[in-house]
């Protein structure tokens, strides 16, 4: 039977949505870095008391580290976790790991997107470049060598991944589940093409010709729940509709430092409350005025 | 003034320029470029190298993966739509690591934790995995590509601590020259590895695939660079020093920067390092 998602109408609640990761599971988070990760769903996860999850994918922050944060990873396979110089390491991240409380079998780009093509493509494996000689092969044991039979070359061959769920954030969206997605897309189309349940969020749900003047990224068939979440990527940015809030990240980056009662706090304050209530604290709305000069723009990096 | 009587500029810089300016000049005219997360100093060189000497360059924008876009400034994550700014075309993920993997992409800016005298880096766990003394970022792309990009200027901003070139790294990341599994040759690896080396001290290239100092800064000693290396210190015989930005490539870095991203990169005593004099 297709895995293919042939219900008429996605629209689900955030709660609904979230409800989809179990314990345990394996989960690819969208976005990258500080753009378009899906914060409300992770912020979902946190309140629903998630526990022992496998996250994959490349580059990401505060989505991998405030999960680290709260006790719900127990692996992070990772290509990168960090706030780069803008805010520096990832401090739960970074905690987690060196004090053994989090397995830390770090991946690099290359090789999740071809773990990830090796799903989509209905492969048991594929071979990678490079890896070889480098210390990320003995953290996989999972990973193996394979000899081309052309060339003679031999190459690391790494398993298929398929996500139990991938976790998106999209601007806009129909009921069907047709998601509007910008560049750079990151891993987002692999994941949705890869995960075995793709549930995504979105600022707006719209009428379908929007999404298909826009241009379908994600169909609708491979979508298994939508939640409308106005904001839902912040604090990371969701363009055109929101920059990210730098103020934002910093204050949590520094809950995150402090750990112990000020992190718990921030959580109290920022996840506990619903999400709801979090959207009418952080008020986002000024983190539209990017569009109304550079100067407005740069403004909001300082 | 001048016996003629008339009045020369006054061009002076300070270090993050000057390094800048020397990251860049490490880039060939028409070579297609890419920087990854976390390299603001790289970020803005790539930028210089196209306003400046490298016009017909290609650069891949870090984690937009815009081709030659021309920002307004540089913000502080390497993922922003204000980095896109007049590119015709962006690349998706997978578009620009396949064609980093097949060879199509001459240079990279790696950066580490650790570099030893290979060119290895460690951006994953000083103190190695599983228990690090500190857990780094991580390593992005680069243990796969810094197999197969054409070449890899590496660099780095904190020489002078003596903590990050190393005789050994604590774990290997992305591959230099010579690995302990073997050489880059032996693990038949395509790619030219490190070309250069470029640090707060000075400028190194790679010589039968292991650094050797080349050039140091003004106020920089031969001394000093002993003191900071981990690594067997190799010398150039003619050992020089780092040729100065010219007006040009300055303007080019205070344009192309103008939120100063390039200086989280650099203490307070770097920041510091002022250089030039009025003509």
């Amino acid at each position: 039977m297709s895995g293919f998602r042939l219900t008429a109408d996605k629209r689900t609640s955030l709660a609904d949505a979230a409800g989809y990761v179990t314990d345990g599971a394996t989960v690819a988070l969208g976005g990258g870095l500080c753009a378009r990760l899906p914060m409300a769903l992770v912020r979902e996860l946190v309140r629903a008391g998630r526990r022992g999850l496998r996250v994959v994918g490349s580059a990401h922050s505060m989505d991998v580290d405030l999960l680290v944060a709260v006790g719900a990873v127990e692996v992070c396979e990772e290509s990168y976790v960090g706030f780069e110089q803008d805010l520096g390491l990832a401090p739960a991240f970074r905690r987690g790991a060196e004090s053994g409380t989090l397995n830390v079998r770090e991946s690099s780009c290359v090789t999740v997107l071809t773990q990830l093509r090796a799903a989509e493509m209905g492969l048991p494996f594929l071979p990678v470049r490079g890896i070889k000689g480098t210390d990320l092969f003995a953290l996989h044991p999972e990973w193996g060598m394979v000899t081309c039979p052309f060339t003679g070359e031999e190459l690391v061959a790494v398993p298929a991944l398929a996500p139990d769920v991938a976790l998106l954030h999209a601007p806009f969206a129909d009921a069907a589940g047709n998601l509007h997605l910008d560049q750079p897309y990151v891993l987002d189309e692999r994941f949705a093409h890869a995960a075995k349940a793709v549930i995504a969020t979105v600022d707006r749900v719209v009428a379908t010709g929007e999404v298909v003047a826009a241009g379908v990224t994600v169909p609708a068939h491979l979508v298994a729940a939508v939640a409308e979440v106005p904001f839902g990527a912040h604090p990371s940015s969701c363009y055109p509709g929101y920059a990210y809030d730098r103020a934002h990240l910093a204050e949590y980056v520094r809950a995150s430092v402090a750990g112990g009662e000020a992190l718990e706090a921030y959580v109290d304050r920022f996840v506990r409350v619903g999400e709801d209530a979090y959207r009418e604290k952080v008020a986002p709305e000024r983190l539209a005025a990017w569009s109304k000069s550079d100067d407005e723009w740069k403004g909001l990096f300082l | 003034m001048t016996a003629a009587g008339t009045r020369e500029t006054t061009v002076t810089w300070s270090f993050d320029e000057w390094f800048v300016v020397a990251l860049a000049r490490t880039i060939a005219d028409g070579e297609v470029v890419f920087h990854g997360f976390a390299s603001p100093c790289a970020q803005v060189a790539m930028h210089v190298a196209r306003r400046t000497h490298a016009p017909g360059s290609l650069l891949i924008e870090g984690a937009t993966y815009a081709v030659n876009p021309s920002p307004a400034f540089v913000p502080p994550t390497s993922n922003d739509l204000s980095l896109h700014r007049d590119a015709v075309y962006r690349m998706r993920f997978e578009e620009f690591f396949d064609a980093a993997c097949r060879g199509d992409v001459d240079r990279m800016f790696l950066s580490g934790g650790q570099i030893d005298g290979y060119g290895n880096t460690n951006v994953t766990a000083i103190g190695g995995l599983p228990r690090p003394k500190i857990k780094l970022g991580g390593g992005g792309g680069g243990a796969n590509i810094s197999a197969t990009i054409g070449a890899l200027t590496v660099w780095t901003t904190r020489h002078r601590g003596g903590r990050t070139l190393v005789a050994r790294t604590d774990f290997l990341t992305d591959l230099g020259h010579m690995t302990p599994a073997g050489s880059r040759a032996s693990l038949g690896y395509t790619g030219g590895g490190p070309q250069w080396l470029v640090t707060d001290l000075g400028i190194f290239d790679f010589e039968d695939g292991h650094a050797r100092l080349v050039a140091t800064y003004p106020d920089v000693t031969l001394a000093d660079v002993e003191r900071a290396t981990g690594f067997d210190l190799r010398v150039a015989s003619d050992l020089g020093v780092v040729p100065g930005p010219t007006p040009a490539e300055i303007a080019a870095v205070r344009a192309a920067d103008p939120l100063g991203v390039r200086r989280s990169e650099f203490g307070p005593d770097d920041l510091a390092r002022r250089f030039g004099d009025a003509g």
